[in-house]
């Protein structure tokens, strides 16, 4: 009998080998998938369909309202779309071009600048095959998939034997954790974890291009010359090296400068790849599609037609200098994941939340639209944390509409 | 007469590194309002001696503050063979960004995984609800 395979929107490894059981739309049982991918899979959906004003109402005036909001703002903020599919987040910006809205998304706050870099061939990638495939030395920097991205280590980047891995993690693979905490992940690594001190990564960088081109590693935190070296020459001796880049790296870092550094020397010596660990599912993708567009990858805003661009855009500074008068968040919950001090002025506008689940922002939005789970409820396509493209189907039927559906009247409707 | 009620609580000055937790996003998955995903979310995992010298044990609440807030979780022993006195884990999840500043030097990036804050015992006071 030929197998059913789905796809997990889980995380942002896309795991495409998940097989289900399910019952009249109900999934009882999940193979392969890991525990966040079980729960993710099995979440079970609350009562609430639309909501105006915390009263339940039918979907054409969820929309309606919705509608209304937008137009009657001068300066809406769209945000979110990191669990949405590629179609969804095209909308999105289609519409965010037809509203004049500032549009951004959570890589404005995270790994925005990695991807950015890579979809300007400013640093060298890989696919997660080619590690599985052939990966020898691979460095978790600021990164613990294992809690982030569960199934990582075994179905790509550490214990798989990949077609020219044949004997595995065990001979031919070296895990490498640099860290400011013995994560997980850390205790894989063994003796290859390098624990740093908070705010450490700028000046470790610099020990370890000191020692990859021969000179004596320093730090102000005496972090021992001694391991540095033997790090250094671990990495030389890579024939395929990749750099999984967390938030740790990125937020501990001013700018990338210190990472092409790196990755510069690192492919004069060796052969390195990064990849960056995107959490949400389709974040990269997200990226992608605002790039095609406008040749920025966040943090924009539409004006007749023309397009603006820079920090003060993103979501962080555009609710902090009240610039925004009105919300659309589709799939997020700024009010739970940005800092109180920040997302607590979006409680003095009004707030559209799209969400297969109800959260903080949901409870304290004007509306409220119940969305079919993006991968289990409802299918499309997304890009990969490493730039791969998947599509999915629904795993069950639902009642509840697509954020891609609900996007689409909302467009007809303002 | 107990003079020890006299004496205020120790208070010590504490760096929190923010993390995810595997068990933690799961819970969060299943209900983000539920028991679990708080038990999970609002915890401090110190140092035993910083534990000692707050004179509380595991499994205690304290109080975190800055002059962003202030929130009660329970603290815990972080169980790291390393010393980090003056260093404190918590995974991340809106109890954490209750403390997060806003400063961001215009850059759209706040500060995450870099929070500074005091903790003092909070003698049995309950973890914070999750609500604005
Ligand atoms: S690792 Fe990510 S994509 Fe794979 S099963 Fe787990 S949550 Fe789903």
């Amino acid at each position: 009998m030929e197998k059913n395979y789905y796809v997990c929107t889980g995380c942002g490894l896309l795991c495409d080998d998940i097989e289900v059981e399910s019952e009249k739309n109900i999934i009882n049982k999940v193979y392969t998938a890991c525990r966040v991918g079980v729960a993710h899979m099995k979440k079970a959906k609350g009562e609430t369909n639309f909501l105006v004003n915390n009263k339940p109402v039918d979907e054409a005036t969820a929309v309606r309202e919705a509608a209304s909001i937008l137009k009657n703002a001068k300066n809406p903020l769209i945000f979110g779309l990191g669990t949405s599919t590629d179609e969804t987040q095209i909308l999105a910006i289609e519409l965010a071009k037809k509203t004049n809205a500032t549009l951004d998304d959570t890589s404005s706050f995270c790994l925005g600048p990695l991807v950015e870099a890579l979809l300007k061939d400013k640093l060298k990638t890989c696919t997660l095959e080619d590690i599985r495939n052939k990966a020898d030395v691979i460095i978790f920097w600021g990164a613990d998939p294992s809690d982030s991205h569960p199934r990582h280590l075994s179905k790509h980047s550490y214990f798989p034997r990949g077609s020219e891995k044949q004997k595995g993690w065990e001979e031919e693979r070296t895990a490498i954790a640099i860290d400011i905490r013995k994560s997980h992940t850390a205790k894989i690594c063994g003796n290859y974890f390098f624990q740093i001190p908070p705010g450490g990564d700028t000046e470790f960088i610099d020990a370890l291009i000191a020692a990859l081109s021969g000179k004596l590693p320093k730090t102000s935190y005496n972090f021992p010359p001694k391991k540095i070296l033997e790090l250094a020459n671990i990495l030389k001796g890579a024939k395929f090296g990749v750099i999984f880049a967390g938030l740790g790296l990125i937020y501990s870092l001013e700018d990338l400068e210190p990472v092409f550094r790196l990755m510069k020397i690192l492919n004069e010596k060796a052969n390195f790849h990064l990849v960056p660990m995107v959490g949400h599912y389709n974040m990269r993708g997200f990226n992608e599609n605002l790039f095609a567009e406008t040749g920025y990858v966040n943090r924009v805003k539409f004006e007749d037609g023309m397009v603006k661009h820079g920090p003060e855009y993103s979501v962080v500074e555009s609710l902090k200098a009240k610039t925004v008068d009105a919300a659309l968040i589709i799939g997020s919950d700024p009010l739970s994941s940005l800092p109180r001090s920040v997302s607590k002025n979006l409680l003095e506008i009004p707030v559209i939340s799209i969400d297969p689940c109800e959260t903080l922002t949901s409870k304290h939005a004007k509306v409220y639209i119940n969305t079919a789970i993006s991968g289990v409820e409802s299918g499309g396509s997304a890009t990969r944390m490493d730039g791969t493209k998947v599509s999915f189907k629904p795993v069950v039927e639902t009642i509840h509409p697509s954020d891609e559906a609900i996007l689409k009247k909302i467009m007809e409707a303002v | 007469m107990d003079f020890g009620s006299f004496l205020s609580a120790p208070e010590i000055n504490i760096k929190i590194v923010t993390y995810r937790d595997i068990f933690q996003d799961k819970a969060m998955i299943e209900n983000r309002f539920g028991e679990e995903y708080r038990d999970r979310s609002a915890i401090l995992k110190l140092d035993p001696a910083d534990l000692k010298q707050l004179s509380i044990k595991a499994g205690d609440t304290v109080i975190l503050k800055n002059s962003l807030g202030k929130i009660v979780v329970k603290a815990e022993e972080s169980g790291y063979e390393t010393p980090h006195r003056g260093i404190a884990y918590m995974p991340n999840s809106p109890w954490s960004n209750m403390l997060v500043s806003d400063e961001t030097g215009g850059t759209g990036v706040p500060r995450f995984k870099d929070i500074s804050a005091t903790v003092t015992s909070a003698k049995g006071e309950k973890v914070t609800e999750l609500r604005f």
